[in-house]
């Protein structure tokens, strides 16, 4: 009976009920993005990091990985400490730099990653395979596109350039054997990769026994936190950083984007919120002789309340399934807007969907429906039931 | 002390007129080797990417606002009109017109619009202001986040005027076309 008296209620003023239903599906469309943006950005850059199973990175003391142009000296030694430790199952070392290609017209320059190609967590083959050789290189579309090669291709590359004797300087000439994939670059930035051997020989003596950073995968069951303390110990020349501390760093560098997520969750929780209290208000002052027949005739005042509350409820649950999809799709439009962040690599999401998120918002939409109906249901459980009805009466 | 010798990350030249940049970048690039010439404006577009990137996405999240006020100030100029259904029926009975209760209605409609969005100007001045507070405090830098120009306050009240306007006519054009007797409930 009760569920039929608020469905009964809701259908009587069916233009004030669709007009509140989208109006709580846009506030609850805004919310779960908002939601979806709090943790999305975070859990994105998370999945990122851990895609190719590396959990710690180890960069020049004081920085972040690829922070700043610094390297690490003793390379080859360092290395070979982290791989002799019995919990690590792989490091991959990265040199990185610049590479020039000259042609006619102009010389096109590209981001240059050294990598040990075995093990390298820092690119997906599309096409080709991984350089096996010195003198092979793989690139990615915008180089390709840019350079106008193709896999197969053979090109001259120069790691320098001296402005006084007008030459380049570490040219090779070099074979494309694989389109690739940069996981943490920018779509549109121009790279490469080849073996770290090649990139050191062409970069001369500043660049011997060099990496930028290295990349710590763990064997399975080893504690990661433990691991970092204990390489941090080992090796007093580099700063070694868990996924967690890398999260952390990110979290301080987008904060911005939290606050405002939390900003426009609430403002969206409130919108929807006054909307309902006002429409079951105005409804149950309209309904205030009837509420009062059916206080008369016997009806307990806790299924009065329980009507107006399933009422709001009900605004907010039908309206929630609506914000959900129009949540999606506007994410979708907002994360294809800050996608074109300058430098962001291709794979961060920030309004990333997960159950946990929908979830959240629907608690949130339901608790906010309920407290919604609570005064309306208070102010027509309590009416004088004599004084109203004769009030109404007489009109 | 950085070891770098004869070495400079740029030079800035300085051109008397635009003309002039236009050609020293030219003649600078034809000649150059290992490094380019770019105009400042150019430097500036690419460096304040960033900003552009938030301001479109600052522009996304005002347009979602606008649907979800348009619709809120529907729904409440909806109710705020059926409250008065037995005014309008008894206006109706002694021989008011359609016209002069939809006027009526939408004048009553643009007052709510305009004096909510000046208390909204308000609200929203206060709210640039602890940003501005915040982010300056936060980033300490002495740059503001959040203008409010007179052109912003001027949208923002056409807008409401507007929405209100919309929405006092729809809601007073669905009350008038029902029977006056209805109206009363009878």
């Amino acid at each position: 009976m009760l569920a039929t008296l608020a469905i009964a209620s809701l259908v009587r003023h069916r233009t004030r009920t669709v007009l509140a239903i989208l109006g709580v599906a846009v506030s609850a469309a805004m919310l779960l993005d908002m939601v979806m943006l709090s943790s999305g950005m975070r859990e994105s850059f998370r999945g990122l990091l851990l895609s190719q199973g590396f959990q710690l990175r180890l960069s020049p003391r004081g920085t972040l990985p690829f922070d700043t142009e610094a390297t690490i000296r003793g390379a080859d030694s360092l290395l070979a400490l982290v791989r002799a430790r019995p919990t690590v199952a792989a490091a991959s070392p990265v040199l990185g730099g610049q590479l020039h290609f000259p042609s006619r017209s102009a010389t096109i320059t590209a981001s240059a990653l050294g990598v040990e190609p075995a093990v390298q967590g820092d690119y997906e083959v599309v096409a080709g395979r991984e350089p096996a050789a010195a003198d092979e290189i793989v690139a990615n579309d915008a180089t390709l596109r840019a350079i106008g090669h193709s896999v197969g291709d053979t090109v001259r590359a120069a790691a320098g350039y001296d402005p006084q004797l007008r030459t380049y300087s570490g040219e090779r000439t070099l074979r494309v054997v694989g389109r690739v994939r940069f996981i943490y670059l920018a779509l549109d930035q121009r790279a490469v990769a080849l073996p770290i051997t090649t990139l050191r020989a062409m970069g001369g003596p500043s660049s011997a026994d060099r990496i930028s950073l290295a990349m710590v995968k763990l064997r399975a069951g080893a504690d990661v936190e433990r691991e970092r303390a204990a390489l941090h110990a080992l090796l007093p020349q580099v700063t070694v950083t868990s996924t967690a501390q890398a999260l952390e760093q990110v979290d301080q560098r987008l904060s911005y984007f939290r606050q405002l997520a939390v900003i426009l969750g609430s403002v969206s929780l409130v919108i929807g919120f006054l909307l309902v209290t006002t429409l079951v208000t105005v409804s149950v002052n309209e309904r205030i002789g009837e509420i009062a027949v059916m206080r008369a005739i016997g009806v307990r005042r806790w299924r009065i309340v329980g009507q107006i509350l399933l009422e709001s409820s009900a605004l907010m649950l039908i309206a929630a399934p609506l914000g959900l999809a129009l949540g999606l799709v506007s994410a979708r439009w907002l994360n294809s807007i800050l996608a074109r962040f300058p430098g962001l690599p291709e794979r961060i999401d920030f309004f990333l969907f997960q159950p946990r998120a929908a979830w959240a918002s629907l608690g949130l939409l339901a608790v906010s429906g309920i407290l919604a109906g609570i005064y309306p249901s208070w102010r027509s459980a309590s009416l004088p039931i004599a004084v109203t009805l004769r009030q109404e009466a007489v009109g | 002390m950085l070891g770098y010798g004869d070495r400079v990350d740029r030079f800035a030249v300085g051109t008397p007129s635009s003309g002039a940049t236009t050609d020293a970048v030219a003649r600078i690039n034809a000649s150059a080797f290992g490094f380019q010439a770019h105009r400042s404006a150019d430097v500036a577009v690419e460096t304040s990417k960033t900003f552009a990137v938030v301001s479109r996405f600052h522009r996304a999240i005002g347009t979602i606002t606008i649907v979800a006020s348009a619709i809120f100030l529907l729904c409440i100029m909806l109710l705020k009109v059926d409250e008065r259904r037995r005014d309008v029926a008894a206006l109706r009975l002694i021989g008011c017109s359609e016209r002069t209760i939809v006027g009526s209605v939408v004048l009553e409609a643009a007052a709510i619009a305009v004096l909510g969005s000046l208390f909204g100007v308000v609200v929203g001045g206060t709210a640039s202001f602890l940003v501005n507070r915040h982010y300056q405090a936060v980033y300490r830098t002495p740059l503001r986040f959040s203008i409010v120009t007179g052109d912003i306050v001027l949208l923002a009240v056409a807008l409401a005027l507007v929405l209100g306007i919309v929405a006092g006519w729809l809601a007073a054009r669905r009350l008038v076309r029902t029977p006056p007797l209805a109206l009363f409930g009878r």
